[in-house]
C-alpha cells in the first residue's frame, strides 16, 4: 500500500507540474488583466502541433520546435490581446465571450490544417522508462517537469525584480493609479499576453513529449488551468505550482485508493470546495466574492 | 422595450404600446407558424427544432444573465438533469410525458440549490463554479448505473404522446410544443421583467451594495432567478430528450448545452427576450445549412468568427442592431426608454 | 521485397487497366443510373478520426462497385453529424429528402440510435458499421441493418484470452459507451471460463494512466491486461505499462489498435500488444475482393488499410449489391431494399454476412491480430491465424 501511495504522490507531482505550465500563462493573463483568456488551452494546443510538425517533418526531438512555437504562438497571442484589448463595455464578460470564440477558431483551424488523428511524440528517448528506487516515471515527464519549474523560476524573479515585472504587478493591482504613475497599462498588458503565448508554446511542446494532444483537447486545458488558477488564488507564481500538484496528486491519489472513474470528479469537487471555503484560494491575496 | 418583446408587455405599457406590441406579437405567431403553413420538409421542421431547444436554453441562460446577473458556463448541468430526470420518471414510474417535463424541470431546480454557494461568488469564478457542477453531474450519471443505465446511457422510454388526435412525436407536432414553450417561458421572462421584482433585480446587477442598503435582499431574489433559469433549461433538457429518445451522460452533459446558449444569446443580444431566441434560430439555421455546405469538416470556424465579430462590433447582438435601425426612425423615444431599461 | 515489387506492380496494372476499362465503358454507356447513397459520420470533435476512417472505406467500395457495374452507379451524398443526435436526425431527414436510396450511419449508439429511428419513419434502409449496443436490435426495426456488434467484440476477444488460459485477467475500460459495454460483456465471459477478472473503468479525460496500472501491478498481478478504449487512451496506457513494467505476460486491447498506422507512429510501444483485426499485415489477403481492396485503397489514400475503413467498406459493399438487385427487379423505388438486404449471404474480409430478422449479423465474429516487428500477424481464432501468438509477449 505504501508503495502504491507513494508512486501515485510521485506522478501527481510530476503530472502536476506540466499542469501548472500549462496554467501559468493564464494566470498571468488574468492577473495582468482580468481577463480570462478562455482560448488559452488551444494555444497551449497550437504549440503541442508545431513540435508536431517539426517531429514529422524532420525527425528532430520534438524539443527543437521550441522556436518555431514561440514565434507562432507568440504571434497569435499578440493577434488575440489586440482583438480583446477592442472591447469597451463589459469588459469582463465580453473578452470572455471574444477569447471563447478565438479559442473555436483555433480548434477548429488545427482540425483544418492537421486533421483529425491523435498525436504524440515516436521518440524512444523520452519515452522510455527513468527510475528513482522504487518510484517510476517517464523520462519526456521529468524533462518537462525540470522546464516546468526552471520557467516557473524565471517568470518568479523576472516578476520580483524587473522593470516590467513591477509594472505588471502595479497595472494588475489598480489600473488607474499605475497609468498616474507614468505606466502605459496597454503596453504591460501586451507584454503580459506575450508573455503568456511565450509559456503556453513551453507547456505545448512539453505536453506533446509526455501525452497525447487532439484538436478536442484544447477545451479541457482551458478548463484545467483556470481551476489551478482558483486553487492557487490570484496573483501567486508558488501558488500556481503549489496548486497545479495539488490537482495532481489529487487525481492520483483518487485512482489509488477510490476508483479512476472518480478522477475528474475529485478534481471538480476539490475546486469547489476551495472556492466555497477559502475565498482567497490557497495562496492569493485578493477577494473573489461580488 | 415594444421593439424586443411580444405583446404580453402590454399590461403595463401604454395603449399606445399595447396596440404595436399586439401587432408584433401577431407578427410573431404568423412567422413561428410559417413552416407548418407552408408544409416544410421534416427536415426543416428538425432543424427548427433543434433550433428552438437552442432558444429556450438561451432564454434560460439569458434570463439569469440579464435579471440574476450571473453568467453560467455550466448550462448543461440543467439540461442534463432535466432530460435525466424525465426519461427516468416515464419509463420507470410511468409518469405520462408531457407530467414527466415539466417534473424534470422541477427536479433541474432542485439540482440548482445544490449549487446556492455559488451565488456569493463572482463573475468568472460563478461561471465556472457552475461548470464544475456540470462536470460532476455528468459523472454521477455514468457512475450511478443502477438508476442511469450509465454509460450505456438510456433508450427505448416513451416519446411525446399523442394529445387530441395529434401526433405529438410527429415532426411538425413536436414543433409546436416546442414552439409552444419557448413563448411560454418568454412570456413568463417578459412579466417578470416588467414586475417589481424585476425592478429591483436590475437595480442589483447595477450596485449590490446600495441595494443592500435600500433593504433588497439581493441573496434571495438571486436564488429565485437561479431556480427559475434552471427550470427552464431543465424543460428544455426533457423536451429534446422525449423528441431524441436516447441519452447517455456525455449527450446529455455535453458541453455544447453549455455553449450554444451563450453564442446564441449573445449572438441575439442577451439583454433583451427575444434576442436569445432568434439568435439561436439564426445561429442554428446558419452554422447547419450555411456553414455546412461551405466547409463540411470544420464549419464551427465560421461561428467562431461570426461570434468574435459580434462581440467586437456589435456587443448587443441582433437585437441591437435592430434598435439602432429603428432608432434613426420613428421609434426614437421607446428604444430611449428600452435602453435605461437594460 | 523483390516478389513483394513485383506483386505490387502487376496489381497496379491490373487496376489500371480495370480504371480505363471501366473509363472506356462509362463512355460507351453513359445511360447509367445512378443512385445515391446517403451517409453521416462525425467529421468534427473528438470522434473525427472514426469518421474520416469509415469515409475512406465507403470512397473505396463505391469505386470498386461502379467499376463492375456497368448498368448502375452509386455515389455518396456525406454529412458531418457533429457526433449529436439531433444533427445525425437532421442529416438523416436531408439525405432522404435528396433523394439518398439508402443511409450508411456514423459511429457510437447514442447517434445510430435516434437516426436509425428516423430512417425507419422515412422508410429508408439503415445500415451502420459503428454501434454496437444490444439495445439498437432489441427495437425490431425492419430496415435496420448492421454488420458488428457488441458480441462479435466480445467472442474474439475471450476466444483468445479462453486460449491462453491465464489465472487472472485485468481490464481498464473507458467509461464511453462502446467500451463499457465491451468490458462487462468481457467481465462475464471470463469468469465463466473460470478466469479472475477485476475491472477498472477509467473516466476519458485520464491522461497519466501510472496509478491504474500501478495498482494492478502490486494488487490485481494479472497474466493480461485488457484495454477497453480508444487510440489516445492505448498510447497513454502502454507508456505507463512500459515505464512501471508490471509482471503480465500479455498486452491486449480492442478496435484501432492492430493498425499498421499505429506501429508507425509508436514503434516502441506497440510490438507484441494484440487487438482486435481483420487482415494480417503485410495484407495477405487471398480473396479477389480484399486484395482489390488493398490496392486500391492505398492508391487513393496513399496509406495502409485502417481499421474502421475495412468495416465500412464491406458495409458499402453489401448495401451496393442490394441496391443493384433491387434496382434490376425494380423493388428499389417500391421499399424493396429492405428485403433484399436481408438475402444478403456472401464471404467478405469480415467473415461470411448475413443478417437475422433484427438486422443484426450474426456471423460476426473478430480474428485478433498481434504487433511484431511491423506486421500483424492474425494469432486468433485459429482458422484465421497465420501465425503463433508470442506468449509471453509485451512491448518492453
Amino acid at each position: 500500500m505504501t508503495d502504491l501511495i507513494l508512486q501515485a504522490l510521485f506522478s501527481g507531482v510530476l503530472i502536476g507540474g506540466v499542469y501548472a505550465l500549462v496554467a501559468l500563462g493564464l494566470a498571468l493573463a488574468f492577473g495582468a488583466m482580468r481577463i480570462i483568456n478562455l482560448a488559452h488551452g488551444e494555444l497551449v494546443l497550437l504549440a503541442a502541433y508545431m513540435a508536431y510538425l517539426v517531429e514529422s517533418r524532420t525527425g528532430l526531438d520534438p524539443y527543437w520546435a521550441i522556436p518555431l512555437a514561440l514565434v507562432v504562438v507568440m504571434a497569435v497571442s499578440w493577434a488575440l490581446f489586440v482583438l480583446v484589448d477592442k472591447i469597451k463595455d463589459h469588459r469582463e464578460l465580453n473578452s470572455l465571450i471574444l477569447t471563447f470564440a478565438i479559442g473555436i477558431i483555433l480548434t477548429n483551424a488545427i482540425l483544418l490544417i492537421f486533421a483529425s488523428d491523435m498525436r504524440s511524440t515516436s521518440s524512444a528517448f523520452l519515452q522510455d522508462a527513468v527510475s528513482f528506487g522504487d518510484l517510476f516515471a517517464m523520462r519526456g515527464e521529468i524533462i518537462a517537469f525540470v522546464l516546468s519549474v526552471v520557467l516557473m523560476g524565471v517568470l518568479w524573479w523576472w516578476l520580483k525584480s524587473s522593470w516590467y515585472g513591477r509594472a505588471v504587478r502595479a497595472v494588475s493591482s489598480n489600473r488607474n493609479a499605475a497609468r498616474l504613475m507614468g505606466i502605459n497599462p496597454a503596453r504591460i498588458e501586451t507584454v503580459s499576453f506575450l508573455v503568456a503565448g511565450a509559456l503556453a508554446s513551453f507547456a505545448g511542446v512539453a505536453l506533446y513529449t509526455m501525452s497525447v494532444v487532439q484538436p478536442a483537447t484544447g477545451h479541457a486545458l482551458t478548463v484545467k488551468a483556470f481551476i489551478i488558477t482558483v486553487l492557487a488564488g490570484v496573483g501567486s507564481i508558488p501558488g500556481v505550482f503549489l496548486g497545479a500538484v495539488l490537482l495532481g496528486v489529487t487525481e492520483a491519489l483518487t485512482v489509488t485508493l477510490a476508483s479512476s472513474a472518480l478522477q475528474e470528479l475529485a478534481g471538480m469537487v476539490l475546486f469547489l470546495l476551495v472556492l466555497f471555503l477559502l475565498p482567497n484560494g490557497l495562496f492569493g491575496a485578493r477577494a473573489r466574492r461580488g | 422595450m415594444s421593439v424586443t418583446s411580444p405583446a404580453t408587455s402590454a399590461p403595463v405599457a401604454s395603449s399606445r404600446f399595447q396596440g404595436r406590441g399586439a401587432l408584433l406579437g401577431a407578427g410573431l405567431v404568423i412567422l413561428a407558424l410559417l413552416p407548418l403553413l407552408t408544409g416544410a420538409s421534416p427536415y426543416m421542421l428538425g432543424l427548427l427544432i433543434s433550433a428552438l431547444i437552442l432558444s429556450g436554453l438561451a432564454l434560460s441562460w439569458a434570463l439569469l444573465g440579464n435579471l440574476g446577473g450571473m453568467v453560467s458556463f455550466g448550462h448543461a448541468a440543467f439540461f442534463g438533469v432535466g432530460s435525466y430526470a424525465s426519461a427516468l420518471l416515464a419509463a420507470k414510474l410511468g409518469v405520462p410525458v408531457l407530467l414527466a417535463i415539466p417534473l424534470g424541470g422541477v427536479v433541474a431546480t432542485l439540482s440548482s440549490i445544490a449549487m446556492l454557494p455559488a451565488l456569493r461568488l463572482s463573475g468568472p469564478y460563478f461561471a465556472l463554479a457552475i461548470l464544475a457542477y456540470a462536470q460532476i453531474f455528468r459523472i454521477l450519471a455514468t457512475e450511478l448505473d443502477w438508476l442511469t443505465g450509465g454509460a450505456a446511457g438510456l433508450q427505448r422510454y416513451p416519446g411525446l404522446p399523442t394529445l387530441f388526435g395529434i401526433d405529438l412525436a410527429d415532426r411538425a407536432g413536436s414543433y409546436v410544443v416546442v414552439l409552444a414553450c419557448v413563448v411560454l417561458f418568454a412570456v413568463v421572462y417578459v412579466l417578470l421583467r416588467k414586475s417589481h421584482v424585476g425592478t429591483a433585480l436590475r437595480a442589483i446587477a447595477e450596485s449590490e451594495d446600495a441595494t443592500r442598503v435600500v433593504g433588497v435582499n439581493a441573496t434571495l431574489l438571486k436564488s429565485w432567478m437561479l431556480f427559475l433559469s434552471a427550470f427552464i433549461a431543465g424543460v428544455f433538457g426533457a423536451l429534446n430528450a422525449h423528441i431524441i429518445g436516447f441519452l447517455e451522460p456525455d449527450y446529455a452533459f455535453s458541453g455544447v448545452w453549455s455553449v450554444m446558449p451563450i453564442i446564441a444569446a449573445v449572438f441575439g443580444g442577451y439583454r433583451s427576450v427575444l434576442g436569445p431566441i432568434f439568435g439561436a434560430v439564426v445561429i442554428y439555421l446558419f452554422d447547419q445549412v450555411i456553414a455546412k455546405s461551405l466547409i463540411p469538416v470544420g464549419h464551427q470556424i465560421l461561428l467562431g468568427i461570426v461570434l468574435a465579430i459580434m462581440v467586437l462590433l456589435a456587443p448587443n447582438g441582433l437585437a441591437g442592431l435592430v434598435r439602432r435601425f429603428f432608432t434613426k426612425g420613428q421609434f426614437n423615444k421607446t428604444s430611449e426608454k428600452s435602453h435605461a431599461g437594460a | 521485397m523483390v516478389r513483394k515489387m513485383i506483386a505490387s506492380a502487376t496489381l497496379a496494372i491490373a487496376l489500371t487497366a480495370g480504371a480505363t476499362g471501366a473509363k472506356a465503358q462509362d463512355a460507351g454507356k453513359p445511360e447509367a443510373q445512378t443512385f445515391t447513397i446517403g451517409a453521416h459520420m462525425p467529421l468534427t470533435g473528438t470522434l473525427a478520426r472514426s469518421g474520416q476512417a469509415f469515409n475512406e472505406g465507403m470512397q473505396v467500395a463505391v469505386k470498386m462497385c461502379n467499376a463492375i457495374s456497368p448498368k448502375y452507379q452509386v455515389k455518396i451524398d456525406l454529412i458531418d453529424d457533429e457526433s449529436t443526435p439531433a444533427k445525425a436526425v437532421s442529416a438523416v431527414e436531408k439525405l432522404a429528402a435528396d433523394g439518398s436510396v439508402a443511409i450508411i450511419g456514423g459511429y457510437g449508439s447514442n447517434i445510430i440510435g435516434p437516426a436509425s429511428d428516423a430512417s425507419d419513419k422515412l422508410g429508408k434502409v439503415y445500415i451502420t458499421a459503428g454501434a454496437v449496443s444490444d439495445e439498437l436490435t432489441k427495437r425490431g426495426l425492419k430496415t435496420f441493418f448492421r454488420i458488428n456488434n457488441n458480441a462479435g467484440y466480445e467472442r474474439g476477444i475471450a476466444t483468445l484470452i479462453g486460449d491462453l488460459k491465464p489465472q487472472k485477467v485485468s481490464i481498464i475500460a473507458s467509461t464511453k459507451e462502446a467500451p463499457a459495454l465491451l468490458a462487462e460483456g468481457l467481465e462475464k465471459d471470463l469468469e465463466a471460463k473460470g478466469i479472475k477478472v477485476t475491472v477498472h473503468k477509467f473516466d476519458p479525460a485520464i491522461t497519466d494512466f501510472k496509478p491504474i496500472i500501478n495498482k494492478i501491478k502490486l494488487q490485481d498481478k494479472p497474466d493480461i491486461i485488457m484495454m477497453s478504449a480508444y487510440e489516445n487512451d492505448y498510447v497513454g496506457i502502454i507508456r505507463a505499462a512500459k515505464v512501471l513494467k508490471p509482471n503480465v505476460k500479455l498486452m491486449v486491447g480492442t478496435w484501432s489498435l492492430a493498425t499498421p498506422k499505429m506501429y508507425t507512429e509508436f514503434p516502441d510501444l506497440m510490438n507484441n500488444v494484440v487487438g482486435t483485426s481483420f487482415l494480417p499485415f503485410p495484407v495477405e489477403v487471398k480473396s479477389e475482393e480484399g486484395k482489390k481492396f488493398a490496392e486500391v485503397y492505398k492508391q487513393t489514400y496513399n496509406k495502409d488499410i485502417e481499421y474502421l475503413s475495412t468495416l465500412s467498406f464491406v458495409e458499402t459493399m453489401v448495401l451496393c449489391e442490394a441496391i443493384f438487385r433491387a434496382a434490376e427487379d425494380g423493388s428499389l423505388e417500391k421499399g424493396g431494399l429492405a428485403e433484399q438486404m436481408r438475402k444478403t449471404d456472401r464471404d467478405s474480409l469480415l467473415g461470411r454476412i448475413q443478417f437475422d430478422a433484427t438486422g443484426d449479423n450474426p456471423n460476426f465474429s473478430l480474428s485478433m491480430g498481434q504487433h511484431r516487428d511491423g506486421k500483424i500477424v492474425l494469432v486468433s481464432p485459429k482458422s484465421a491465424a497465420n501465425g503463433e501468438v508470442v506468449y509471453p509477449g509485451l512491448p518492453w
